[in-house]
């Protein structure tokens, strides 16, 4: 592509005043309206944002030294502690981990956010002591202001895309895409869509190491590409750092995501330099054209099957269409916050304050993201399950309680003819109604059952176990066809292995 | 008009809301009741017009009671993602034009379902 303008000339033009920048929604409609080629002689730059909760990252802090001197081992800042695995004195705080006792609601998050908002934090430090950093201790408070250096740095932000989740299970879950209501109830999905910074730059033409950016407020850099880049599948990643000192609260916020943990929000900008016509149309991205799959997070394995493919438009709408139903959608990000990410960018470099940084090196096209591997495999429901003993719901108790004995089991299926589960009953129900001299197996049995499926990880059926203190978990498949069961003496049979 | 009444222990076997009901003749609308180890919660609608007089009645079967706002945004921390919007059962919470997120207190029925939906704590049911 033949380049119109070089990144010489347009920050010439930016020290000048004479530049003419617009937020990626502005380019949308000017390019919809006026076609590319004069889009792209009359635009100069295209300015990008997004405001989300951006797990990986966090925070280097550089204390100086104390008096004596101390080898920080142990350390934590308002009671979430930093990792210290560097010099004496520097640490890095993460924003998931989070404080003991405070869970959810404050993890290294907040403390970053606390600090930006320049309240105190309170160190809490200890160490083995050695002959040179002789100091066992040390406790003491400080601001932004009083450190040496606060870095931000994070290793992956500002996800191309990402995608929808919503919940097929029959009880709400609490997962890190927030609250999911149970039986596909609500949706709710990440990122700005056509405002995303590297949807607008989808092959890392001007995104590089050495980009400078907008990073919480303040001016930031693009450092490489993050981890989980994933190029080939459009789902790309950047490692980003920046001064926390620049930076304002309102751009980097603690994130609490109940019976999850807790994250970062961050305001991330990028402007695109529109060099090409090529670039022009690529910032032109409508959110109809950025498509991303509706996933089923109640499902606990990594390879969670599309139930369709939707589009930020769909998802910015506020409905989304799901087998004839129509589920209301909100983001987790903010688009509020995410345009005025874009604005600000914009104002700097309207401003003259903010010029372009030509990257030293372009981030990888071609990395592909790995999953993790595994020397031992992991066991799933279907592993441990057992055949179950079934009864039908018109037997009387007295005949399931000789099969209890026949059988030796502890559970009882209730099936259909077709074999589809209806209930469940277990050797203590069976015991109470022979007691009390209950005959018919209908007015004892448990008709809402807590099921499996068969590609459940263990792990996950011992959660629902414990959630709802039961002790089996009959295994069905989509149309509740009874395949087996899932005991607590199955499982605790596995610990002896 | 909404009003939520709180209950003591020695009162929740007691039919208060009835008699109320036959005292102000107030057509009382239950939109939510739940109890707990030493107290009831109900969460009632009444006709405008006929508020003071059912209000005075609580008051005097020894119901506390409490009338207003039951959930707030804090608008310091609200980042206006609308999360919430998807979690509520009455459809009480929306986004404006500009995207900022409001409660419609009409609407709102104090179930407290957005409280631990929303990410940056900006939900307040009040006590």
């Amino acid at each position: 592509m033949k380049n119109i303008r070089t990144i010489e000339e347009i920050n010439e033009k930016i020290s000048k005043g004479t530049i003419n920048v617009v937020t990626a929604e502005e380019m949308t409609e000017i390019v919809k309206s006026n076609g590319i080629e004069v889009a792209a002689k009359d635009v100069d730059i295209v300015t990008t944002g997004t405001f989300g909760a951006m797990c990986s990252s966090g925070l280097f802090l550089n204390f100086g030294h104390a008096d004596p001197p101390i080898k920080m081992e142990h350390v934590n800042l308002n009671g979430v502690e930093a990792y210290h695995g560097n010099a004496a004195v520097d640490v890095y705080l993460g924003v998931t981990k989070m404080h003991p006792e405070r869970n959810f609601d404050y993890g290294g998050g907040h403390v970053i956010e606390d600090l930006v908002a320049g309240k105190e934090i309170e160190l809490d430090a200890t160490a083995y002591g050695t002959d040179c950093y002789p100091r066992k201790s040390v406790k003491t408070t400080f601001t932004l202001q009083d450190v040496n250096q606060a870095i931000l740095c994070n290793p992956r932000n500002a996800y191309q895309k990402y995608n929808a989740a919503t919940n097929g299970r029959d009880d709400v879950i609490y997962t890190y895409m927030g609250k999911l209501l149970p039986n596909y109830s609500n949706v709710s999905y990440s990122g700005a869509g056509e405002l995303n910074p590297l949807t607008n730059d989808p092959d890392y033409e001007t995104i590089g190491v050495g980009t400078r950016i907008f990073l919480g407020g303040g001016i930031g850099y693009v450092t490489g590409h993050g981890t989980q880049h994933d190029p080939t599948n459009k789902f790309g990643t950047i490692m980003v750092q920046g001064d926390l000192k620049q930076m304002d609260s309102k751009f980097l916020r603690g994130a609490t995501y109940t019976n999850y943990g807790t994250s970062l929000y961050v305001g991330l900008g990028i402007p695109i330099p529109i060099l090409n016509e090529g670039l022009a149309k690529k910032t032109s991205i409508s959110d109809e054209e950025i498509k991303t799959n509706l996933l089923d997070y109640g499902i606990p394995r990594r390879g969670r099957p599309s139930l369709k493919e939707t589009d930020y438009a769909e998802l910015k709408s506020g409905k989304l269409k799901l087998k004839e139903r129509e589920i209301p959608v909100q983001p987790l990000s903010s688009l509020k916050i995410a345009r005025e990410v874009a604005s600000t960018l914009k104002k700097w470099i309207d401003d003259g304050k903010f010029l372009i940084a030509s990257p030293t090196q372009r981030l990888s096209v071609t990395e592909v993201c790995r999953s993790m591997k595994i020397t031992k495999e992991a066991i799933f429901a279907q592993n441990v399950m057992i055949p179950t003993v079934t009864c039908n719901i018109d037997e009387d108790t007295e005949t399931v309680a000789r099969r209890i004995i026949e059988k030796n089991v502890n559970h009882v299926v209730v099936v259909d003819d077709g074999g589809i589960l209806k209930g469940i009953v277990t050797s203590f129900d069976i015991t109470k109604a022979v007691a009390k001299k209950e005959e018919k197996l209908s007015n004892v049995v448990t008709r809402q059952v807590v099921t499996t499926s068969p590609e459940e990880p263990i792990d996950s059926c011992v959660r629902k176990l414990k959630k709802h203190d039961i002790s089996a978990l009959p295994v069905v498949d989509s149309e509740k066809k009874i395949l087996g069961i899932v005991t607590s003496e199955q499982i605790s049979r596995l610990l002896g292995e | 008009m909404k009003a939520r009444l709180r209950f003591d222990k020695e009162k929740t076997s007691e039919p208060i809301i009835a008699s109320v009901i036959l005292r102000t003749k107030a057509p009382i609308n239950i939109l939510r009741a739940e109890v707990y180890e030493s107290t009831g919660e109900v969460l009632i609608e009444v006709p405008d017009d006929k508020a003071e007089s059912t209000i005075s009645a609580f008051k005097q079967m020894g119901v506390d009671v409490h009338v207003g706002h039951f959930i707030e945004i804090l608008r310091e921390k609200c980042i206006d993602c609308g999360h919430c919007i998807t979690v509520c059962p009455v459809d009480a919470i929306s986004a404006q034009s500009d995207l900022t997120v409001e409660i419609d207190q009409n609407k709102c029925v104090d179930c407290g379902a957005c409280v631990d939906a929303c990410p940056t704590r900006a939900i307040k049911l009040s006590e």
